[in-house]
């Protein structure tokens, strides 16, 4: 009897496990019906962080501008020669002689993948509606004024005073107004799912979102570009990095966009794999907290991190290059300043660099006073020269810089006591509030910015005296900065802007409210026996990436399968396998089995407790 | 009376999942601000973060927002993903045939090869066999699954490169026939599953052998063998079914190591489970779906304790007459 209750105990539970076999691939089949033959050439991405949605009203991912980049264009699109602006949308643009007025002519040959022609409406809708709502778009249309569309392929966008961002920096996807249009902005910004294929304007277009598990791009039939030599481009969902790594040693995948540092030297050395590092244009930085009096009133921190001679010290006692080294394994970039070299039109080696000199440090705060106290923090007037840093818990790189920091400041007299905490916590220290007013509760911590590819107003305005009770998490206030920072955004000849722009970051460099450590690396990594013609780009030459992912699909139309790559991943062998193992068990099981018999038909002992 | 006892269990076991909403509810809320770090996305304005907080509720008082969370948790709507905007139970249910899958494969194999190593074990105790036995258990018992799950990896994937080395199924494929999907599912699936099994197997097989070096002992046994029975017999008929009421308990309190257990294997091995779908959550602080998986492995420990006292009462008429 009871033998016969747990065998049924244990067939139920077989039964609902294969049950689940019986539903699971039920459940995936809607999305592998329809196409081809099995002749697809398609490039593979791992990612081990995809997309939650595809909806640009609500979605917050990063990795959905991977997705986007591919499926629409922007108003003016990006050269991936040197990531200036190129026609996109628009075919062509005139600036008016006040620099107020932009008018983009649109390229009349621009169809919609469902075969609608894409006009200026859809632009003023774009612009209009995901610009104002946009989760992640919200923000690049602030200047605009009005957008006026005088017929369907014409564009006049004015803006409340000059605004470059109009050309380059408008980083608002166009989408098709017939679509999106039909829906409340209530709903776009609420629950709804766009429905698939995604319809834009791009070389792929999204056949399958398959959350957790594959987006599926595949060629916009009514694209009239160059053909793309993939007739596929997919995403897949991995674990984490350590199995998309894998994935790609293995051959699952053919490239993978984001390479963790401490994997890099390892898929460098495989064969077969290009690994490659490229300035990105987001920095790590080490914040001060320089919130004044009557900005912060109840703001909490060490004083003495407000001395500019301390914070100029620690720029010359922190051995930057040492940090790229040690935490970075080599692969970033040596900051300097808060301008990102991938920022080429506008970037150059500010004059004062903080090179690593510990004497010079030394000599700053001897000069300023701070008294030298041997192996313990130098003091002045009761201050000390003791400072908390918050590394991110999130970020292992930060971690490593962080001791490094405390280590290197050690040798001048400046101590750091390090936090490890989670980005949670360090925000909430960041944009605690009393009375309404900010008060920030730190000395000093370690983060970055990312900016916009191209424009580099973002990641300026980080800093600005405005973004205090906005986005500055180091409350640095210089009405200088401000200015220069209105007027470069206004300022469309590329030299002249560079130049307010390098004003800029000197007095940046001069107060140091972020002493930027690092320009992050974007780390990628390809099979050079399955992708072919890649061309590092974006820009184009040593500083440029795979395929220019997240701003340009124009690399896309140049690469192709690599002669010889099947398929199939080295990993997933055929169905035989599987039949052998299930064999080999039961082999394995009868023999114990039969053993078993044999061996308890003898007659054995009774046992017996003493 | 046995109608008390059930109901007492039962209502035990309603009591606990009570404690589990409320304790859920705040659990989440301690976490810090949600929002938080919407103030750090690019343009995003305060009347932005405002709104942001209005449409998830966060701008209500905490007891406002727990009379929200505790009715629409009691009419079965976990609400709305925050990254993905579908609802949760959809996420869950997506999720939830692949966890099955995996963990209830596991725990079956488990289950059956640990008890059968168990009595093995049992009825040569002492021997070459017993010791070869603990030794593997204890080893498997000890090693963390993590670990059990990037050995396999390893081995089966990269130095022996027979086996996938994650996902559920090859991606992006078409597959020819639902036969042909199935043999792929099952191929991803070896090795998530021996992890899994190996994860469980050690304590199956050692309260299997302690059971049954008790019932082996017991005097009815004795009485069994003088009768005449062969030993065989009396082992499968006898010893085995007495032995075997405490894995009955086992396997439910098992079940809040599984699902901890299905977390850390299906990340390994990319498995898009419910713990992968949790993992996701926590990196993207996605509270809904946080509260929701944690709600379905609490619910699903707290039935699988409630089946088991059940099943108890059915296997044992010591709980029956009592």
């Amino acid at each position: 009897m009871r033998t016969r209750g747990f065998a049924a105990i244990a067939a139920a539970l077989i039964m609902a496990a294969a049950l689940a076999v019986v539903t699971l691939p039920a459940g995936a089949q809607d999305s592998t019906d329809s196409t081809s033959d099995g002749e697809t050439s398609s490039l593979k991405i791992g990612w081990a962080q995809d997309p939650q949605t595809l909806n640009p009203f609500v979605a917050l991912n990063e990795e959905n501008y991977n997705v986007w980049s591919l499926n629409y264009d922007l108003l003016v699109n990006f050269s991936p020669e040197d990531l200036s602006p190129a026609p996109g949308i628009a075919e062509s643009w005139e600036i008016s002689d006040d620099k107020r007025t932009v008018t983009f002519k649109l390229d009349p040959e621009k169809v919609w993948s469902d075969g609608v022609p894409v006009t200026s409406k859809d632009v003023k809708y774009s612009l209009e509606v995901l610009g104002g709502d946009g989760a992640l778009f919200a923000g690049y249309t602030s200047g605009i004024e009005s957008i006026k569309t005088p017929d369907d392929e014409t564009v006049v966008i004015t803006t409340k005073r000059p605004d470059a961002r109009l050309v380059g920096g408008l980083f608002v996807y166009i989408i098709p107004e017939h679509i999106w249009g039909k829906e409340s902005v209530d709903d776009l910004t609420g629950s709804f799912q766009p429905e698939l294929p995604l319809v834009g304007s791009g070389p792929y277009m999204v056949t399958e979102f398959s959350r957790g598990r594959i987006i599926r791009m595949e060629r916009n039939p009514e694209w009239n570009g160059p053909e793309p030599g993939f007739d596929e481009v997919q995403y897949i969902k991995y674990g984490n990095t350590d199995g998309v790594e894998r994935a790609l040693r293995l051959g699952e995948v053919d490239m993978i966009l984001e390479v963790e540092a401490s994997s890099f030297e390892r898929l460098s050395g495989d064969p077969n794999i290009e690994a490659i590092t490229a300035p990105s244009p987001a920095y790590t930085q080490l914040a001060f907290n320089l919130c004044s009096e009557q900005d912060c009133p109840d703001a909490q921190f060490n004083p003495a991190v407000q001395d500019p001679a301390v914070r100029q010290a620690v720029g010359y006692a922190v051995d930057r290059e040492r940090i790229n080294e040690i935490a970075a394994q080599g692969t970033s970039f040596v900051g300097h300043g808060v301008l990102p070299s991938y920022y080429r039109d506008f970037y150059e080696v500010p004059e004062q660099d903080y090179p690593y000199e510990p004497e010079t440090a030394s000599q700053i705060l001897d000069d300023a006073g701070w008294q030298d106290n041997g192996d313990e923090p130098r003091t002045k007037d009761g201050e000390t020269l003791s400072f908390d840093l918050m590394a991110r818990s999130e970020s292992p790189y930060t971690q490593q810089v962080a001791k490094l920091i405390a280590e290197q400041a050690a040798e001048v007299g400046i101590e750091f006591n390090i936090s490890v905490v989670s980005d949670d916590k360090l925000t909430e220290a960041t944009v605690r509030q009393v009375d309404g007013k900010p008060a920030p509760e730190f000395d000093t911590f370690l983060w970055g910015w990312g900016g916009d590819p191209y424009d580099p107003s973002f990641i300026l305005s980080v800093l600005t005296g405005d973004e205090i009770g906005g986005l500055s998490d180091a409350f640095w206030s210089n009405p200088e900065y401000d200015a220069l920072y209105d007027e470069q955004a206004g300022t469309f000849d590329v030299e002249e802007r560079k130049q307010q722009i390098q004003e800029m970051v000197a007095l940046a460099q001069e107060d140091l409210p972020y002493l930027v450590i690092t320009y992050d690396p974007e780390l990628q990594a390809y099979r050079t026996d399955r992708v072919s013609g890649i061309e590092r780009v974006c820009p184009s030459g040593e500083d440029g990436d795979l395929i220019c992912a997240q701003v340009s699909y124009e690399p896309l139309l140049d690469i192709g399968p690599a002669d010889g790559s099947s398929d199939d991943g080295d990993g997933g062998g055929s169905g035989g396998i599987i039949v052998a193992i299930i064999a080999a068990v039961a082999v394995i099981a009868a023999g114990l089995f039969f053993w078993r018999r044999r061996s308890s038909e003898g007659d054995e002992p009774l046992e017996y407790e003493e | 009376m046995n109608g008390r006892w059930l109901a007492g269990k039962t209502g035990a076991a309603l009591l606990t999942l009570l404690f589990v909403l409320v304790f859920n509810f705040f659990l989440f809320r301690v976490m810090g601000d949600p929002t938080s770090q919407f103030t750090r996305l690019p343009g995003a304005t305060t009347e932005e973060i405002a709104e942001l907080k209005s449409d998830y509720g966060l701008d209500k008082p905490l007891t406002g927002q727990f009379a929200d969370y505790m009715g629409d948790t009691l009419r079965l709507d976990l609400g709305i993903s925050q990254r993905s905007r579908e609802p949760v139970w959809e996420e869950i249910l997506d999720a939830l045939p692949w966890t099955l899958l995996l963990v209830g494969t596991g725990t079956v194999l488990a289950t059956l090869i640990g008890s059968w190593m168990g009595v093995i074990a049992a009825t040569r105790r002492g021997g070459k066999a017993d010791d070869g036995l603990l030794g593997f258990s204890l080893f498997t018992y000890a090693s963390p699954e993590y670990w059990l799950g990037i050995i396999l990896i390893l081995v089966f994937a990269v130095a022996i490169p027979i086996l996938p080395a994650g996902l559920q199924m090859t991606p992006g494929v078409e597959f020819s026939s639902f036969f042909a999907e199935a043999l792929d599912v099952a191929e991803h699936m070896i090795l998530p599953v021996t992890a899994m099994t190996l994860m469980l197997l050690g304590q199956y097989f050692l309260i299997m052998r302690s059971s049954m070096v008790d019932v082996l002992t017991e005097d009815f046994i004795t009485v069994k063998r003088a009768i005449g029975l062969p030993w065989d017999r009396v082992v499968r008929r006898h010893a085995v079914p007495n032995a075997l009421l405490p894995l009955v308990t086992l396997s439910a309190i098992q079940f809040g190591a599984v699902a901890g257990g299905a977390i850390t294997i299906e990340t390994i091995f990319s498995w898009p489970g419910l713990g992968e779908l949790n993992f996701t959550a926590i990196n993207d602080k996605d509270f809904p779906v946080l509260q929701g998986t944690f709600l379905v492995f609490s619910v699903g420990v707290i039935l699988a304790n409630l089946l088991a006292d059940i099943l108890y009462f059915f296997l044992d008429p010591r709980v029956q007459s009592k």
